[in-house]
């Protein structure tokens, strides 16, 4: 990352941190017992694992039979969930990658969680297209193997083959990112640890990091390029997934301003989440000097716009129906927004398009509590624009007389709140055992960007003595060093 | 427990020791423990254990019994060839209506029901009805013994009982039976007769004709709709429920079909009061309440023949100058036809025929299917009060299906003797003592004259599944004579020609007729009937009861196809309910699933509404056939039972209440509907196309709109446009032609597709879930009042007094098929014949094939709807399984499905051709929906011959009247519509969105 | 900001180290440390060191220090033209199972479609590039880097990944320990130790 900071810019990291306190503070949390409000979330979100896989026993025992879908709306809050998690996932990457090479430094002390985040909520988007299946058992189909009978092999021409390759792809990739931005504060925690079982645990996950300038170099040059190519692949995702719907045939769905319309909105979805989830971290692990406003201030912006972009998306969409003359297309848009449904509707638009413009105030995008409702509203929005778009796209299509309503199960229900469930924990168990905050890249902006006196430059002759004095270990230590390992 | 049973059956069958051979002549082996009726008391697994075993018998049995005595309609080798389907030329009456069939018999089972092309009446047309009997022989809830008080028993007892007691038997014998058209039957009655002298014979019919027969000499007029231009129909669905159906739908489509040098078609008028399938198809349609109908005809007749008639409500008036001055225009091609049970109405109508020189002309010879004498049947009641009945011997059910029925329960207990002759131990059963079961008409040799010179042979298709035995049969018993009854009806053949032929056609036409049917005069003259039609009508509301099109008289209500089959009109399933005009809803408050509690004669019934159009103002109704209590487990507590309201007249029994009908709101929750169609407008879309046959004797390139997409070369058709090089068929090319013209919404081919491919029945909550599983259905759309563009309210609610359009609507096969792009797993493909094929075991079951169905016309199976507890139809037990078609695969849990445009039978015609050295002969493959059709609607072929009938089709109408349903998104269907032509005046039309 | 009970402060050079012992275990490395609490004092150091003749062995610090590699003379690495080739890999690799499978192995009609219909295969081809790109990177990476799980990490000393800069020089049979502490100190060293660590 260049050295280069604007003297005017305010600080990323306040509170006059040094570089030991920086891994302090953030290797505290996973060296000390874990607390009892971490106890307590935890257990909460294991009640709603409970639930997960009690609603997903009776769907896979009877079949998805137990859900509210009919012979015209087959896909209902599954799909709209898997939409709506893969959406969320898509900030972490963004983050990592994206503002990597735009250069953007206050991304250092967010990105790591935010791509645990990515990886969490990939896991849960993905277990819907299994689980939505009829025959979860076969889903392995999707791969090309070869059928018993021969060579029947799989459909390239069907999105759903095109998800599972962008699902897959994303999910590894991101995962790789993640994992090599913990390596080297793997190893501060590892060259921390007390205990035994902590010191070998970190010493295997920290893959023999020792931090030489050969391997950093190398280093940098890996996460440049990965970033390179997951910025692509961010957007690839989401453009595939809405691929779902705009190759269909289907009033409503088949839509050629998807692609874009569908990123903008996952962005939209994941910065929400990324600040419902880092305002929690900030306050429960109270990391407010790494994650400051001016991190929140920068994520507001950056809903601010993403709304905007989905709401332009939302009325091009009603412009092209009227536009197009096809009465379908145009009643489907109709009913949308004053049918059976228009509840829906309204909620998304109300969530996503109206709520984010009160960010145009400083004051409320500076205003941390004001911050986290309207990041959990956004997410409530970006939730119905999907249900919005499956449900009453379908339940009234071509043919007049298959029209119908659909309404969710308790067992579909179920599992929707059970993958959250699941995302919690995950993410309860990474903020507990892995630093949440991205030690090494902290501390390389920290000199450049944090308050100024803090680092004094030093002549090599004014070589602080006492510093030596200070340092009065007992004899041999570190010729032992190795023997005591 | 399965593979013992199979191996266990198959090792007999390999034995052919004689010990299973006897075993197999008594259902249950004397070794195996049985207490209580047809398994129940005994363990589930003793059940199958006995039911395997009878299936063992049975099928061992068949295998002998068609070939001993009867010839397979195909010139096939006498011997049975495993996996080769046999057809058995029969006859199908249960009392109602008559449908000449062929049974296709598949390893000694019967498994489908076809018409039999070669019968002048029915003319290889089937009925719903016709259809689903094939799975009543296979209804566990049939008797599997005869039974005494309700204790199995064997016929030597029983017979040696009722002998000595009908001897002793002090006062009249008395024989309940419906309308018997079968002379070798009547031969045996009259040899009982004869043994016991004060013996009495009472039919009557549960919707009865009988003021009908009183008012034309005994018989009903033989009605032939294809001689006729000018159609009245008076309060009768001829075309859905009325007297003999089939036969009429195919008569009437013939007039209807259009020809395209000098089109002409008949024109339909349709006076009722509910919404029926006549009134759907008619051309004018005005709806009068029940109390009216009479008025109708005597206006009518007034303007007919003369005299003071009366006056109705404006469009009634219209309606009936209109008619009238038709029906005088064509003389001798015009005829009228009354539903009502009123002798008045039928003496003017009869009357009315006979002034417009319709004897001789479009009446026929006469038809015998209703021979039910109302009158007999309550005088016989008020006897068995009285006690001067000592023996009640009766093959029907009026406990359930009379007005009376409770008198009829009470008189039972006065007889000394009660026997009945029905299938199962039902309403009436349960209260004889004696139960001496009938066996299914698939396992009896019989005969009938449906229509006078018209005969026609009842060949078994098995031998009898259970340890029952055929009415006629057991009566000559009882008579002393020990003749097999098979023998006894070639003996009433003898001299009519070669009984091998007979027996192979299974329909004779002769002229000769064995039916001895006594003349009756009409006991009413002209002028009383015109004043007593002429009496002013009642204000208060009325009733209407009706017959369902599926349901019928609630006989076969244990049978889950015709339970689960949408009612053409309504579309409800399962149960019947108040059909109420909107304004009267309106006006009480009332959404439709609330509960009203009805109250006419005295019974009060608590059903829900439903919101029908085309009701008449002021009225309701309610169908019949539901509301059974000992039919078997699926067709009980289904709805209630309606035959309580009807009223009785002096001597007739009339389907309405006019007078005293109370309805008030029930305090009970609201439910939903089970509907397979809740949306009832076409919302001004190219789904259908209709016009006007003004318009297309004008041009015809004008009736049907082609929809052109904008192209930079200007506006262009969807095909012309196409991205890709299209596939050649150059081999076979299948494909449908629907003509929506013929189509009259009977349903029987959405039934006949569900034998034919197995499709599983999914119960009352599942299709209010919508999840119905029919691969071919009729959507039914109601017009609506003239609206603005784009008024989508407007749109969404249907006119009061509606025109109606039905479209069968199955898999399209398009050629750019956008399931078969979006399958991941290649699941579902195209064939080179332009079949859009399913493959079962390949399917995972992501749906998004069926979310990318414009037509939406794919099936999932949401459960798995055999042997499961949960959906207890015929594909969870054993004896229900043996109506499946081998040659179809039974579904899986968690699959898609759909039509796959009857695979199976296209492969074997190609197969059977290729045997031959020959290609397939156009007609020679066909579908089990087009095979059905009484009007001949649906036209399957291939369309790469250019001979074949379809390829003709599709050249002549092209760009006339042949379109594709949703066109403008080029999917290119293999199934092609004709636009529907109404023989109306323009004007009127501009109501119809086409 | 030194933390005197930091446990990895390792001895003063004026410490007798075990001198014998590198005589003993042949099998051992012996290193001066030079600590900094500073990157750039550190570069300063490095420069000054090099241009002294000594050869530096490795620097350790706990986050990237940027221009190091120029002074300590670090190749540019050659991972960027590997992540290039896996990425043509996966690419072709894509185009040609869906060629194969849906072209060549078993044709079918698909909605009315050719059986080669490229823009369908642009999503699939895409992915697996990037994916192939992804891993073959990384794995060459940490391979070429001999980074891998092990129970046991020989670190110069626990505080490079926490808060300070080491410079290591090997110690040769002709390297003299006061030249090079002094002058480590004099570029600004906060410590100067000794260090012994077995071979690889």
């Amino acid at each position: 990352m260049s050295s280069h900071t604007s003297p005017l810019r305010t600080p990323l990291v306040t509170g006059g941190k040094t570089y030991h306190d920086v891994t302090h503070d953030i290797a505290r949390h996973v060296e000390n017992p874990p607390n009892l409000r971490w106890l307590a979330a935890l257990t909460v979100s294991l009640l709603f694992v409970g639930i997960f896989m009690y609603s997903l026993y009776r769907t896979l025992w009877f079949g998805i039979g137990e859900w509210g879908l009919n012979k015209t709306v087959d896909w209902g809050w599954d799909i709209t969930n898997f939409v709506w998690w893969v959406g969320i996932g898509h900030a972490g990457t963004l983050i990592s990658a994206v503002l990597l090479l735009f250069r953007q430094k206050w991304r250092s002390s967010i990105n790591r969680a935010a791509e645990a985040m990515t990886i969490f909520a990939v896991i849960c988007a993905a277990m819907f297209p299994v689980i939505h299946m009829g025959r979860p058992w076969l889903a392995y189909w999707f791969l090309p193997f070869q059928n018993t009978f021969g060579s029947l092999w799989v459909n390239f021409n069907s999105p759903l083959l095109w998800d599972v390759f962008a699902i897959s792809t994303y999910f590894s990739v991101s995962l790789v990112f993640w994992y090599l931005g913990l390596i080297p504060d793997f190893a501060t925690i590892r060259d921390r640890a007390k205990g035994p079982i902590a010191k070998r645990a970190y010493a295997l996950l920290s893959f023999n990091w020792t931090g030489s300038a050969k391997h950093w170099s190398r280093y940098e040059y890996v996460s440049l390029i990965l970033a390179g190519i997951s910025t692509p692949l961010v957007l690839s995702v989401h453009t595939i997934v809405s691929m779902d719907f705009a190759t269909s045939v289907i009033p409503g769905w088949h839509t050629t301003i998807f692609p874009p319309y569908f990123v903008a909105g996952a962005i939209f979805s994941g910065f929400a989440m990324v600040l419902t989830l880092m305002i929690i971290t900030r306050e429960t692990f109270k990391l407010k000097d790494y994650i400051t406003l001016e991190h929140i201030e920068s994520m507001n912006i950056i809903i601010t716009v993403t709304g905007s972009i989905v709401g332009v998306a939302y009325i091009t969409e009603f412009f092209i129906a009227w536009y197009s003359q096809v009465p379908a297309e145009q009643y489907c848009f109709i009913n949308r927004a004053t049918g059976p449904y228009w509840w829906a509707y309204a909620s998304m638009m109300t969530c996503n398009v109206v709520s984010p413009q009160l960010f145009w105030f400083r004051s409320l995008r500076r205003n941390v509590v004001f911050t986290f409702i309207l990041s959990i509203f956004v997410n409530i929005g970006m939730w119905f624009e999907r249900f919005v778009i499956i449900v009453t796209s379908l339940h009234r299509d071509y043919i007049p007389s298959s029209w119908v309503m659909y309404s969710p199960t308790w067992v579909e229900v179920g599992i929707f709140t059970g993958t959250m469930g699941i995302f919690m924990t995950a993410f309860l168990l990474f903020a507990k055992f892995f630093p949440v905050i991205n030690m090494f890249e902290v501390k390389a902006i920290l000199k450049s960007s944090s308050e100024p006196g803090v680092f004094p430059k030093r002549k090599p002759s004014d070589t602080a003595a006492p510093v030596r004095q200070a340092v009065s270990p007992p004899a041999g230590a570190g010729v032992n060093y190795d023997k005591e390992q | 427990m399965q593979e013992t049973i199979k191996y266990w059956k198959g090792y007999e069958e390999l034995e052919q020791s004689p010990e299973f051979v006897r075993q197999a002549q008594n259902e249950f082996p004397d070794f195996l423990p049985l207490n209580g009726e047809n398994g129940e008391g005994t363990s589930r697994r003793d059940f199958l254990k006995l039911m395997g075993f009878g299936l063992g018998a049975a099928t061992l049995a068949s295998c002998e019994a068609p070939v001993r005595n009867a010839i397979p309609w195909l010139n096939k080798p006498e011997t049975l060839e495993p996996t080769i389907a046999n057809y058995y030329a029969s006859s199908y009456f249960t009392g109602n209506e008559y449908v000449a069939v062929l049974v296709k018999s598949r390893d000694g089972r019967p498994i489908k029901i076809e018409g039999n092309p070669l019968s002048a009446i029915t003319k290889g047309g089937t009925s719903a009805k016709a259809q689903a009997s094939v799975l009543g022989l296979y209804d566990e809830a049939r008797a599997h013994n005869p039974l005494v008080k309700g204790k199995d028993s064997d016929w030597k007892t029983v017979d040696g009982e009722i002998r000595q007691r009908l001897a002793s038997a002090s006062g009249t014998v008395a024989l309940v039976t419906g309308t018997i058209i079968s002379p070798s039957t009547k031969r045996a009655i009259a040899e009982f007769a004869g043994r016991y002298p004060n013996f009495r014979h009472v039919m009557y019919d549960a919707n009865s004709a009988s003021a009908l027969v009183k008012a034309n000499g005994g018989a009903v007029p033989g009605y032939e709709f294809a001689k006729a231009d000018v159609v009245v129909s008076v309060g009768a669905d001829f075309l859905g429920t009325w007297i003999s159906p089939v036969e009429y739908a195919w008569h009437w489509a013939q007039k209807r079909k259009l020809k395209r040098e000098n089109p002409q078609m008949s024109r339909l008028f349709a006076f009722e009061s509910i919404m029926s399938l006549t009134g759907a198809n008619a051309d004018v349609r005005a709806a009068v309440k029940p109390s009216q109908l009479p008025q109708v005809v005597a206006a009518l007749y007034a303007r007919i023949v003369g005299g003071a008639g009366v006056t109705l409500d404006k469009t009634a008036e219209a309606a009936l100058d209109k008619a009238a001055e038709e029906l005088k225009a064509a003389q001798g091609r015009a005829l009228v036809v009354c539903g009502t049970n009123d002798l008045a109405s039928q003496t003017l109508v009869a009357e009315i025929n006979r002034a417009l020189g319709a004897n001789g002309t479009t009446i026929g010879a006469p038809s015998y299917v209703r021979q039910g004498d109302d009158a007999a049947m309550l005088d016989l009641i008020q006897q068995m009060n009285a006690g001067r009945v000592g023996a009640v011997l009766v093959a029907a059910n009026p406990v359930y299906d009379h007005p009376q029925g409770k008198q009829f329960a009470e008189g039972l207990k006065q007889a000394g003797l009660t026997v009945s002759f029905n299938d199962r131990s039902d309403e009436t059963a349960a209260l004889c003592e004696f139960l001496a079961p009938d066996a299914h008409y698939l396992e009896s040799w019989n005969d009938f004259e449906p229509k006078k010179g018209f005969l026609s042979l009842q060949q078994p298709g098995i031998t009898p599944l259970f340890n029952t035995r055929q009415l006629p049969e057991s009566l000559l018993r009882w008579a002393g004579s020990n003749a097999n009854y098979y023998e006894y009806v070639k003996a009433t053949w003898k001299g009519l020609g070669n009984w091998d032929q007979i027996v192979h056609d299974g329909v004779l036409q002769t002229g000769a007729s064995l039916l001895t049917i006594t003349p009756q005069a009409n006991p009413m003259s002209v002028s009383a009937a015109l004043s007593a039609a002429s009496a002013s009508a009642g204000s208060g509301i009325e009733l209407a009861l009706y017959e369902k099109v599926g349901l019928g008289t609630g006989a076969d209500a244990n049978n889950p196809w015709l339970q689960e089959m949408p009612d053409p009109i309504t579309k409800g399933t399962w149960e019947n309910y108040v059909a109420m005009p909107r304004p009267m809803a309106v006006e009480m408050k009332l959404e439709q699933g609330d509960f009203v509690t009805v109250s006419a004669n005295g019974t009060t019934l608590t059903l829900p509404v439903l919101v029908q159009p085309g009701q008449a103002t002021g009225s309701v109704a309610v169908a019949i056939g539901y509301g059974r209590t000992a039919a078997g487990k699926v067709g009980d507590k289904m709805g209630a039972n309606a035959f309580p309201l009807v009223t009785v007249g002096d001597g007739q029994l009339m389907l309405a209440a006019t007078s005293g009908v109370k309805i008030a709101k029930a305090d009970q929750k609201r439910i939903e509907l089970a509907q397979t169609q809740t949306h009832h407008t076409i919302m001004d879309r190219l789904v259908i196309q209709e016009s006007t046959l003004e318009k297309y004797r004008e041009n015809p390139r004008e009736v049907t709109e082609y929809e052109k997409l904008a192209t930079s070369e200007g506006p262009k058709a969807p095909g012309e446009v196409s991205l890709w090089q299209d596939y050649e068929y150059k081999n076979h090319h299948w494909g449908m032609v629907i003509d929506l013209n013929s189509c009259i919404g009977c349903s029987a081919c959405t039934i006949a597709c569900q034998a034919e491919n197995n499709v599983p029945v999914v119960g009352r909550q599942e299709v209010v879930n919508r999840r119905e599983m029919h691969w071919i259905r009729i959507d039914r759309y109601y017009s609506e009042n003239p609206h603005k563009p784009k008024d989508y309210d407007a749109m969404e609610t249907p006119a009061d007094q509606p025109m109606v359009v039905f479209q069968p609507l199955m898999c399209q096969h398009c050629n750019h098929a956008p399931c078969e792009t979006v399958c991941p797993v290649l699941a579902t493909t195209h064939s080179t014949e332009g079949l859009n094929q399913m493959t079962y075991n390949r399917c995972v079951g992501t749906k998004y094939c069926a979310n990318n169905c414009p037509y939406k016309v794919r099936r999932f199976n949401w459960f798995s709807y055999n042997d499961n507890e949960k959906f207890d139809f015929n594909q969870n037990n054993d004896l229900g399984k043996m109506v499946l078609n081998p040659d179809v695969t039974v579904r899986a849990r968690g699959v898609m499905e759909k039509c796959s445009m009857c695979v199976q039978r296209i492969q074997l015609g190609k197969l059977d051709a290729k045997k031959e050295k020959r290609r397939p002969v156009d007609g020679e493959i066909v579908t089990a929906c087009a095979q059905s059709c009484p009007t001949e609607a649906i036209l399957f072929g291939d369309m790469a011959d250019p001979n074949s009938r379809i390829t003709k089709a599709l050249k002549e109408q092209h760009r006339e009247r042949a379109f594709h349903v949703l066109e403008a998104i080029n999917v290119q269907p293999n199934v092609t519509y004709l636009t529907k032509i109404r023989n109306v005046e323009t004007a009127k039309t501009a109501e119809v969105p086409a | 900001m030194m933390n005197p009970a930091h446990p990895a402060a390792a001895a003063p050079v004026a410490a007798p180290a075990h001198g014998h012992d590198d005589h003993a275990h042949p099998a051992t490395q012996r290193f001066i440390l030079g600590i900094f609490d500073d990157e750039d004092v550190l570069m300063e150091a490095c420069e000054k060191v090099l241009a002294t003749g000594t050869k530096i062995y490795e620097v350790f610090s706990p986050y990237p220090i940027h221009g190091i590699d120029d002074v300590l003379g670090i190749k540019r690495t050659r991972l960027p033209i590997a992540a290039f080739m896996f990425g043509c890999c996966g690419l072709s690799l894509a185009l040609f199972l869906q060629i194969y499978m849906l072209w060549s192995d078993w044709p079918m009609i698909i909605g009315g479609k050719p059986h080669y219909a490229f823009p369908a295969f642009v999503p699939v081809s895409f992915e697996l590039t990037v994916l192939c790109t992804a891993f073959g990177m990384v794995i060459t990476f940490l391979t070429v880097s001999g980074l891998r799980p092990k129970l046991k990490v020989q670190v110069m000393d626990r505080r490079s990944t926490d808060d300070k800069f080491v410079l290591a020089i090997e110690q040769t049979a002709k390297t003299s320990l006061p030249d090079l502490t002094r002058l480590l100190r004099a570029n600004g060293a906060s410590e100067v130790n000794e260090k012994e660590i077995s071979k690889k």
